[in-house]
């Protein structure tokens, strides 16, 4: 396989708000945190962080979005922030361009909707017109048809790291040239009875107490073959491991991350020694902390590479593991100064935020059930 | 590099909890399609379906915490654990680094259904939030990673009907690319109200057992069950004197960008699969001797497909044996790929393509050579796979013979 994979555009959707700008603003910003909970008074109170005021039919026509799910508005709209920033028309016809996205839990509002007729109105009311969007791919199936994109169009569900599972897939269908460009990308929704399940099982942030919040928004990389204009970043290198462990626990080691990661490096060429920025992974949940501490200290020597950490505040899911991706690929570009502050077990390990536009970031992603993805991305 | 040879499969399906069952009584002609008997379906339009006899899945000792699985983990760890022991692997140290590509679907779906209607009617206070734990897509690969302590990486496909046969496809190019030398393939899908009630309520269903092709068809009954194939890097497998099945020599995928639900009525679009899948296994059209349909029966469908086949096949379609299994195994939507991927493979190792059960009438807008009645007799260097799935997202595989 061909080594680098230059990513040509990016887009995003968060709880920072709409598009790139928004996003930078608010990753620069010390003090930024996100709106945690549903707009609604009838959702439970919950630490889910969603774009604030988001309404597809605000960014793309009304007579389109109509026809959108929650998480295909959220991934059309990112989707056409990273088209937006290439050159028109495409350079790549349509059915030569593909999607590879990832999602958690797209389709969950749609799936309630339904299964709420069936339980309160009886089974012959199922809305046949929400049926279609319980699917996971729907996201990736409405951005085809909206954008006319006929390459192929895979989504992979992944919890935690399918955002990042999606470049190295989007990679794969770039080397065996089954596409010219692929848009990668991650989109998850906040849905209440989800939300509260995770609640319930006790991994979601409480006040007072550690946790994860869960993250609502859509990401999109654009990964292309020639011709594509200069490159934002280079996806340089990835690894992937499991360790087998209970589907909603993460594994008692690290070895499956830590395979990943360095599965990663070697495909780059690149020793730990030459991370300029690691991309955390941290969540707020302590059993992860521990495992990204014996990751990184069995990985880098010091000194320590610099380190940012957006997982913790923004939220976490498919699209969390997504926009680590595309924030990486912000920093390798030189577009962002993150002003975040790290989490006590990397600032207390001599982790530090960048101070200069780094040359490679290393970006982890491990998920519940101990599957394990890493990329290694480089500037261009 | 090497080819990406099958040598295990492993099936779960209505006619049989097991691969030879399900073959012996599939070419026989035999329907699994019967009362559904896992729900109350007294208020739904249809009550039939083709369920799996769970009670008889052949699962391996496990520890207490994997005895309650959901029913469609269930499915894919007995599946995998009859296509290991197929290939000669179960327990095998080269199961650790091997992938595991396994499709999504329901998954503990069925099982949550039960703890949201007690939430949706009865407040917060509910109990039952185990059976929420393997609602997420990919907990079946995680259970069957778990169960056979399978350490390489680690994908679920979510692309509704087609996701099992990208996942074997993709899982094939793993090997042939030299990533891993074993890979486990294939999918598994259970059966559950918001399918049955979906699929419903876009009137897509058929009251009576499916008739795919057939003039008088009426739509799709929905299946449940799992396929699982080994796929070993051919010098891995040679190495170990392992007997191969078939070769996955290609895989097409292509989206249609046209509906959500309604295909390409053309056929253009998957007329692109197809050809991009002969293309990636570099095998001539000519060479086809037996394509494994989608054939959902659905009216728009299954014309939509056929006029695909004939754009590719031209003439010659009259003399390909197509046959669909979903007349006899149901639909089992993100599952059925793997499940039509497994009797693909068994069809070109044993030179017998299965029949499609319930065809009788042939259609105007169908005209292929159905395999009615029972399974037949054939000479297949090389078949095809096809899926074609919600959102246009189509897929198909080519399996050659052995050389």
């Amino acid at each position: 396989m061909r080594e680098r994979w230059p990513i040509a555009a990016v887009g995003a959707v968060t709880p920072a708000g709409v598009g790139i700008p928004a996003l930078v603003e608010a990753l620069e910003d010390p003090q930024w945190q996100p709106r945690l909970g549903f707009d609604d008074d009838s959702s439970p109170p919950l630490p889910v962080a969603r774009p604030p005021g988001f309404a597809a039919k605000h960014h793309i026509p009304p007579l389109v979005a109509r026809r959108l799910d929650r998480a295909a508005g959220l991934l059309a709209v990112a989707a056409r922030e990273a088209l937006a920033s290439l050159p028109a028309p495409l350079p790549w016809p349509g059915e030569r361009v593909g999607v590879c996205a990832a999602t958690w839990n797209a389709g969950t509002q749609a799936l309630v909707e339904v299964l709420s007729a069936i339980f309160l109105a009886g089974p012959e009311e199922a809305p046949p017109a929400q049926f279609p969007s319980t699917v996971a791919n729907a996201p990736a199936s409405q951005l085809a048809i909206l954008e006319k994109l006929g390459g192929p169009n895979l989504t992979f569900f992944e919890k935690q790291v399918g955002g990042l599972r999606v470049l190295s897939q989007a990679a794969r269908l770039l080397s065996r040239r089954r596409a010219e460009a692929v848009l990668a990308c991650g989109v998850d929704e906040a849905q209440w009875l989800n939300a509260e399940s995770y609640d319930r099982l006790r991994v979601l942030r409480r006040p007072g107490a550690t946790g994860m919040i869960l993250a609502e928004g859509a990401a999109t990389l654009v990964l292309a073959a020639e011709p594509a204009p200069p490159p934002l970043a280079w996806l340089a290198g990835w690894g992937s491991a499991g360790s087998p462990t209970p589907t909603h626990t993460y594994p008692t080691t690290v070895s499956a991350l830590d395979a990943a990661c360095r599965q990663a490096l070697a495909t780059a060429g690149v020793a730990p020694r030459d991370v300029d920025v690691y991309v955390s992974l941290a969540n707020g949940l302590p059993a992860l902390d521990e495992l990204e501490i014996a990751l990184v200290e069995g990985l880098f020597a010091t000194p320590r590479p610099a380190a940012i950490s957006i997982t913790e505040r923004m939220g976490d899911g498919a699209f969390a593991s997504s926009l680590r991706a595309l924030v990486a690929t912000l920093l390798l570009a030189g577009q962002l100064r993150p002003r975040w502050s790290l989490p006590p077990h990397l600032a207390s390990r001599s982790f530090h935020l960048p101070t200069a536009r780094p040359a490679t970031a290393l970006v982890a992603g491990l998920a519940g059930g101990g599957s394990a993805v890493a990329l290694l991305l480089a500037a261009p | 590099m090497g080819e990406a040879w099958v040598t295990g499969v492993g099936l779960v399906t209505a006619l049989g909890t097991d691969r030879e069952t399900t073959w012996r009584r599939l070419v026989a002609g035999e329907s699994g399609i019967g009362p559904l008997s896992l729900f109350d379906t007294r208020a739904y339009r249809t009550s039939i379906a083709a369920e799996v006899d769970a009670a008889s899945l052949p699962l391996p000792p496990l520890p207490p915490h994997l005895r309650r699985m959901s029913r469609a983990s269930r499915f894919a760890v007995a599946a995998t654990t009859e296509a290991l022991s197929d290939a000669g692997l179960l327990g095998s140290e080269v199961v650790a680094g091997a992938a595991l590509v396994l499709s999504g679907g329901a998954a503990g779906l069925f099982e949550a259904e039960g703890y949201a209607r007690r939430r949706l009617l009865h407040g917060r206070r509910v109990r039952g939030l185990r059976e929420f734990i393997e609602v997420p897509q990919d907990a079946p690969t995680d259970r069957v990673a778990e169960v056979f302590w399978v350490r390489g990486p680690r994908l679920t496909v979510t692309t509704a009907c087609s996701s099992s046969t990208i996942a074997v496809g993709l899982a094939a190019e793993m090997v042939r690319d030299g990533e891993v030398a074993v890979a486990l393939a294939g999918g598994s899908d259970a059966l559950c109200r918001l399918t049955f009630a979906g699929f419903n309520s876009l009137r897509a269903t058929d009251p009576e057992p499916c008739k795919p092709f057939d003039r008088r068809r009426h739509g799709l009954n929905i299946g449940e069950g799992a396929g699982v194939l080994v796929i070993e890097d051919s010098q891995h497998a040679a190495a170990r004197h392992a007997r191969p099945y078939a070769v996955i020599r290609g895989l097409g995928m292509t989206n249609d960008a046209f509906h959500m639900t309604q295909p390409e009525p053309s056929g253009a679009a998957w007329e692109r699969t197809l050809r991009s899948a002969l293309a990636d296994a570099g095998v001539a059209v000519e060479a086809i001797d037996y394509i494994n349909a989608h054939g959902t029966a659905t009216e728009q469908n299954d014309a939509a497909e056929c006029a695909a086949y004939q754009r590719v096949f031209g003439e010659r379609l009259a003399a390909i044996p197509v046959s669909s299994v979903k007349g006899a195994l149901g639909h089992c939507l993100c599952g059925a790929g793997g499940i039509e991927a497994a009797l693909t493979v068994l069809a070109v190792a044993r030179q017998v393509v299965p029949p499609t059960v319930g065809f009788a009438e042939a259609d105007p807008a169908c005209p292929i050579d159905a395999v009615p009645g029972v399974g037949r007799q054939v000479t297949v260097r090389h078949a095809l796979s096809c899926s074609f799935a919600f959102g246009g997202n189509s897929a198909a595989i080519v399996i050659g013979a052995v050389p």
